[in-house]
């Protein structure tokens, strides 16, 4: 009898967490947050310190290459391939019609990798979208350029990525 | 000896490391997850890029909205008709001692006019001067698909 009174003490005593309901919040939680992240995947997402204008567009739920525009350089695919200086491209870089030389290349070297990939696998097509993620303070004849260039290399259906608003 | 057996059924899970796991990893997620929700606006093909642009009849008249450098509009209209119409910039819902802004309410109703008498036109195409910026080239493109749904990006 002794014995059960002093058990009965101890285990009154013991304040236990209850963690199993902590767990299933957690799991749910983990569970919410893995499914966003896969569905995020494939989006568009804008290299540090750029501002990208507001509008109201579709979902971004494509995947093309990436030419973003800030205001120092020109990267295609996170790859720096130009130089601006005030979000301008040199002088020295634009050619005749309006394109700029160095992203021309860049465009042209992706451009033969789809080909390649295209011809080797007949399910895969040479896919004419390209996806601009440009600053919002980027001036027009710096667009022009990139959009000509893009234009130049077959990549002719033009996405502008931009922040979802109102 | 039924002591110990019922001690070995009396069987608990250590739920103390799962929870740490979990821990970090939804830390991990939240710290990596994006939360700004970006879209994607559709500015059209460029000339001679679609086949099927090329298959369908030509529109009676060609739109062409141009942005100028000091917030004005200029509303052309080729084809059948021809007519320039110029947007002056506005001051109305500006605040006071800012710069006078483009005036999308005129733009949209001029627009409307222009597509209740040519009801078939649904592509405009949008030219900017070199200095605007791609703010407003956005917005500009933003508020005309209100009203005509395709804006192509032009003046390259």
């Amino acid at each position: 009898m002794k014995s059960k009174f002093a058990r009965k003490r101890t285990e009154s005593d013991e304040m236990s967490l209850q963690i199993t309901s902590m767990a299933d919040i957690f799991t749910i939680l983990l569970v919410f947050l893995l499914k966003s992240y896969a569905a995020s995947a494939m989006t568009v997402t804008p290299s540090a310190g750029m501002s990208l204008p507001q509008a109201f567009g579709q979902d971004s739920a494509i995947d093309a290459l990436k030419v973003e525009i800030s205001e120092k350089s020109v990267n295609v695919e996170g790859q720096s391939v130009a130089t601006l200086e005030g979000y301008r491209f040199n002088q020295s870089d634009i050619q005749a019609n309006g394109t700029s030389q160095s992203l021309s290349k860049a465009l042209d070297r992706e451009r033969q990798r789809q080909v390649l990939i295209a011809k080797a696998n007949s399910d895969v097509k040479v896919d004419p979208r390209i996806i601009v993620i440009s600053d919002r303070h980027v001036p027009y004849s710096t667009v022009k350029s990139v959009l000509a260039s893009a234009a130049l290399n077959g990549y002719t259906d033009f996405k502008l990525a931009v922040v979802k608003g109102e | 000896m039924s002591f110990s057996s019922s001690s070995n059924q009396d069987f608990e899970l250590n739920l103390a490391p799962i929870i740490d796991c979990l821990t970090v990893l939804i830390t991990f997620m939240l710290a990596s997850a994006t939360f700004l929700s970006i879209g994607i606006l559709d500015a059209g093909v460029a000339a001679g890029g679609s086949a099927a642009a090329t298959e369908q009849a030509p529109p009676p008249v060609n739109l062409t909205i141009e942005l100028g450098h000091d917030k004005n509009f200029v509303l052309k209209v080729t084809g059948k008709e021809n007519r320039v119409i110029p947007i002056a910039q506005t001051t109305k819902g500006v605040p006071a001692g800012t710069a006078a802004n483009y005036d999308y309410e005129t733009l949209l109703q001029q627009l409307a006019q222009v597509e209740a008498k040519w009801p078939t036109v649904k592509a405009i195409t949008l030219s900017a001067d070199n200095s605007v910026e791609y703010e407003d080239v956005v917005r500009a493109m933003d508020s005309i698909r209100k009203t005509i749904p395709v804006v192509l990006l032009g003046g390259f």
